[in-house]
């Protein structure tokens, strides 16, 4: 059993009470929130998804993530699943480019077995090669067995029928030089297909460790007593001298180097475009702030600047829907605009926006009070929901990997002003620092 | 949660401590059938695009500078108004929606139009939405219950502002709610407060012109197919009309939809269909009770060439809860997930806000959820057999999106 080394308290934004934040001997860490409610959230958060992929195993994150699911010494598949569920539990669990989470969300007087089980599911993954399903040929026969590699193949091909992701994925891939956030998190058929059991073992073996993972209960509990439980059920095997999976060059980028326009097609009456620019890492605060306030200005809401100079003072509108959002990431964050039009305004459309852009260089003080309480209450509506709660403590542990920066978050905001904004946009949203990308009605070649 | 009547206005109030933002919802009872499909969806938009002293423009703003979060919603029966903001804002937000309420003009009726119909043509590029669409056309036929994207985009522009005129006065006086729910320190101030200053939220007529439907139209088995030569998966939507919560046989459907296709990862259709044959990442059943009907239906995604091997799974499911014993622990898992569920769909202020108030203004009273989960418990395996057998013996309809090439007689 792991030994508490450390605990600390950390004040976080309208919580009734500082969080707990345990690290164990092992480097495992817990971070235990209050919170009262019907139910308690309980997650892990590992370090790891498509940041630790290469050419070869990419989609090997989310596919280890749908594997966790498939038994362990202890429990057979679909006993965790139907455990959870017949006591009241809504379970799931989700892959991005820097980690992977699994959390369950139950009746608080069932968190003693979903604890057990979470925790059993996290160390012990069994990947039963029937569970996993024969490699085979994508283009060729289906095998008569398919089983779960043929259920994240029908995940990839939902995806090719989703518009918006297919742009998304077509401007990730211009983006970057050599980055592994250039590929998609979900992978390919291909590789999907064919990987091995002992490939993804060796994936989980290598960032399934204590030191890269995160549980997090939220809710009404006894704290000693879920700590306890942490300790006595998170029993990590000694992995230290396996064959180390090798990771691709992770040099973060921060800016885009060679700016570039994708376009493609479908069978579409209208047409989708994103527009991305790289920016500095979520760790940034200041910086990561001021992106959160200029997205709230350029495109939150009806009124922001896009919102209501391309659709609500127009009279006749050829947008159907605009906005701005900022993604946040470990190796640099991104800053996206997504817009919905009239296909046959394509030109006029990329040029209005870049314009919008460039714009960015005069924040008014009425836009950055707006922004500045948008901010503010993104943290209360973040506490309302135990789920939310552990979601954004894993974001903070995990993508920025210091959690007191949560707390930081409201004093850095009120240092900010117009000028700073200004001087954020100006040095990653200028409109020479944003690759394109297009998809356009069959016919608009 | 409390009712109060004060001044012939029905008011729901919940006190939940140490929360920093209100939940506001007003609720509407629609009564009539719409005289061209739409005309609910363009009053709910247009009670945001401009009153007597504010454009839309600077409506959003005042809404948006102080972060006041509304959102209008026209439903099959009703028309709702949904604001969250922080306990600060009270004020604001109140009188705000009084003026929304009060004093749209409706003058932006022809940009919103415009709006609208491109937008449904933005929205029909989605599969899925599009095969949606389609199912709900042809379940309700020409019940107002049919009133979708393609049929919106059929009448919209027969729509005139005095046809929004009419259907705003219709909404002011027909059966309403306010619904507050957040950490408020004087009951009777609040009550005084709507009391005084909601006048308008008076209670109406009720007049109901829908008739009563629960019964499938459909006389044999339909198969609507929609053609999409690009897409990768094929999606199937396959359903009946059914009986709502205002039956006795509510809760038995909502065990066996539980146990079928809702409770998560562990349903016949996600572990049979998806986890043992690898058909599909999403498979699901669903069903949604409206006030004078309700739809049961079963969802798949799937590659094209699996469009037979689906539909004879849902069957085979169907099949097996009709004729298999439902075991007492299964049966006691369903019951528990919908329990847990219910309680992870009511945390906030804003989920409480919405769901009580539609149960109240659905006539079903505040203490429902209780209700519904005690008649939960009294669904027995026998129930659910019977529920099976009676979907088995039903025209069904299937709608499917999905490349020509894999079309096929059914």
């Amino acid at each position: 059993m792991a030994n508490i080394i450390k605990k600390e308290e950390i004040i976080y934004p309208y919580l009734e009470k500082p969080l707990s934040v345990y690290t164990f001997d092992n480097g495992h860490k817990a971070v235990l929130a209050y919170k009262k409610s019907p139910l308690i959230n309980i997650s892990s958060w590992v370090k790891t998804g498509s940041l630790n992929e290469n050419s070869k195993n990419n989609g090997v994150s989310h596919f280890v993530e749908h594997l966790l699911f498939k038994g362990t010494t202890k429990y057979p598949a679909g006993v965790f699943d139907r455990t959870m569920e017949e006591n009241g539990g809504i379970i799931n669990a989700a892959t991005w480019k820097d980690y992977t989470f699994y959390y369950i969300n139950i009746p608080k007087n069932h968190y003693k077995i979903a604890l057990e089980m979470h925790a059993d599911m996290i160390v012990d993954a069994l990947f039963p090669k029937e569970e996993i399903g024969p490699e085979f040929d994508p283009d060729g026969e289906a095998p008569k067995e398919k089983r779960e590699r043929y259920v994240v193949i029908e995940e990839i091909r939902m995806g090719e029928d989703n518009n918006w992701r297919k742009v998304y994925k077509n401007l990730n891939s211009i983006m970057y030089e050599k980055h592994p956030y250039k590929r998609e998190v979900i992978g390919t058929k291909e590789i999907i297909a064919n990987i091995s059991q002992e490939e993804i073992s060796k994936y989980y073996k290598t960032f399934y460790t204590p030191s890269n993972i995160t549980t997090i209960a939220v809710g009404e509990f006894d704290e000693d007593e879920m700590i306890k439980l942490i300790q006595e059920n998170f029993k990590f095997k000694d992995n230290s001298n396996i064959e180390k999976c090798k990771t691709d060059d992770q040099t973060p980028e921060y800016k885009i180097k060679n700016p570039k326009t994708t376009v493609d097609f479908a069978d579409i009456n209208t047409g989708y475009l994103m527009m991305g620019a790289l920016c500095d890492s979520a760790k940034n605060l200041k910086e990561t702030i001021a992106l959160d306030l200029l997205s709230t200005i350029l495109g939150d809401g009806k009124s922001s600047r896009l919102y209501s100079n391309l659709i609500e003072n127009v009279d006749n509108p050829y947008y159907y829907q605009i906005e701005s959002c900022h993604y946040q990431f470990k190796d640099g964050d991104n800053f996206f605009i997504e817009a919905n039009f009239d296909a046959k305004k394509r030109d006029t459309v990329v040029k209005e926006l870049k314009q919008h852009l460039d714009n960015l260089s005069n924040i008014t003080d009425e836009e950055l009070k707006k922004a500045k309480k948008r901010a503010k209450v993104n943290f209360a509506q973040e506490s309302e929901l135990v789920g939310d709660i552990a979601d954004a403590i894993g974001y903070w542990t995990t993508v920025c990997n210091d959690i007191s920066l949560a707390h930081k978050y409201l004093s850095t905001l009120e240092e900010i002003d117009c000028k700073y904004l200004e001087q954020i946009a100006k040095k990653y949203l200028s409109s020479n620092l944003v690759s394109t990308s297009l998809l356009l009605p069959k016919g608009e070649e | 949660m409390e009712e109060f009547k004060r001044n012939n206005i029905n008011i729901l109030l919940e006190k939940t401590p140490s929360t920093p933002r209100y939940a506001l919802n007003l609720f509407f009872k629609l009564n009539k059938k719409e005289k061209y499909c739409g005309i609910n969806s363009l009053l709910a938009r247009l009670l945001l695009q401009g009153t007597k002293k504010y454009s839309a423009a600077q409506l959003a703003l005042e809404f948006e500078n102080e972060c006041i979060d509304i959102s209008t919603k026209a439903k099959q029966d009703y028309i709702k108004l949904s604001l969250v903001f922080l306990n600060e804002d009270f004020k604001k937000a109140t009188e705000l929606t009084k003026e929304l309420i009060l004093n749209s003009t409706f003058d932006d009726f022809e940009k919103e139009v415009y709006k609208i119909k491109g937008e449904i043509i933005s929205d029909l590029d989605n599969p899925k939405l599009k095969l949606s669409d389609a199912f709900i056309k042809n379940l309700f036929k020409n019940h107002p219950y049919s009133s979708c994207h393609t049929k919106i985009l059929d009448d919209i522009d027969k729509i005139t502002k005095q046809d929004i005129i009419d259907a705003h006065k219709d909404m002011l006086n027909s059966q309403k709610a306010i619904v507050l729910v957040g950490d408020y320190n004087n009951k009777n101030e609040i009550l005084d407060y709507f009391e005084k200053e909601f006048d308008f939220m008076k209670d109406g007529h009720e007049k109901n012109e829908i008739k009563d439907i629960f019964k499938n139209d459909i006389e044999k088995d339909e198969y609507i197919w929609l053609t999409k030569n690009d897409a990768s998966q094929a999606q199937i939507i396959q359903g009946w009309i059914v009986e709502s919560f205002n039956s006795s046989m509510c809760a038995k459907i909502a065990v066996l939809n539980n146990i079928l296709g809702s409770s998560g990862l562990s349903s016949r259709l996600f572990v049979n269909l998806r986890d043992k044959q690898g058909l599909a990442y999403t498979v699901r059943s669903q069903y949604e009770t409206l006030l004078h009907s309700a739809i049961f239906s079963m969802y798949i995604g799937t590659a094209p060439k699996n469009i037979q091997k689906s539909l004879q799974g849902f069957q085979i499911e169907l099949e097996k809860l009709a004729n298999e014993k439902i075991s007492e622990k299964e049966l006691k898992g369903a019951r528990e997930n919908i329990s847990g569920r219910l309680k992870y769909f009511t945390q906030n202020n804003s989920q409480i806000a919405s769901i009580q108030g539609y149960n109240y203004i659905m006539g079903l009273g505040l203490n429902y959820n209780q209700l519904f989960l005690d008649d939960i418990n009294n669904v027995t395996s026998i129930d659910v057999n019977d529920i099976a057998k009676k979907l088995l013996s039903m025209p069904k309809l299937v709608t499917i999106i999905a490349p020509d090439e894999y079309k096929t007689d059914f």
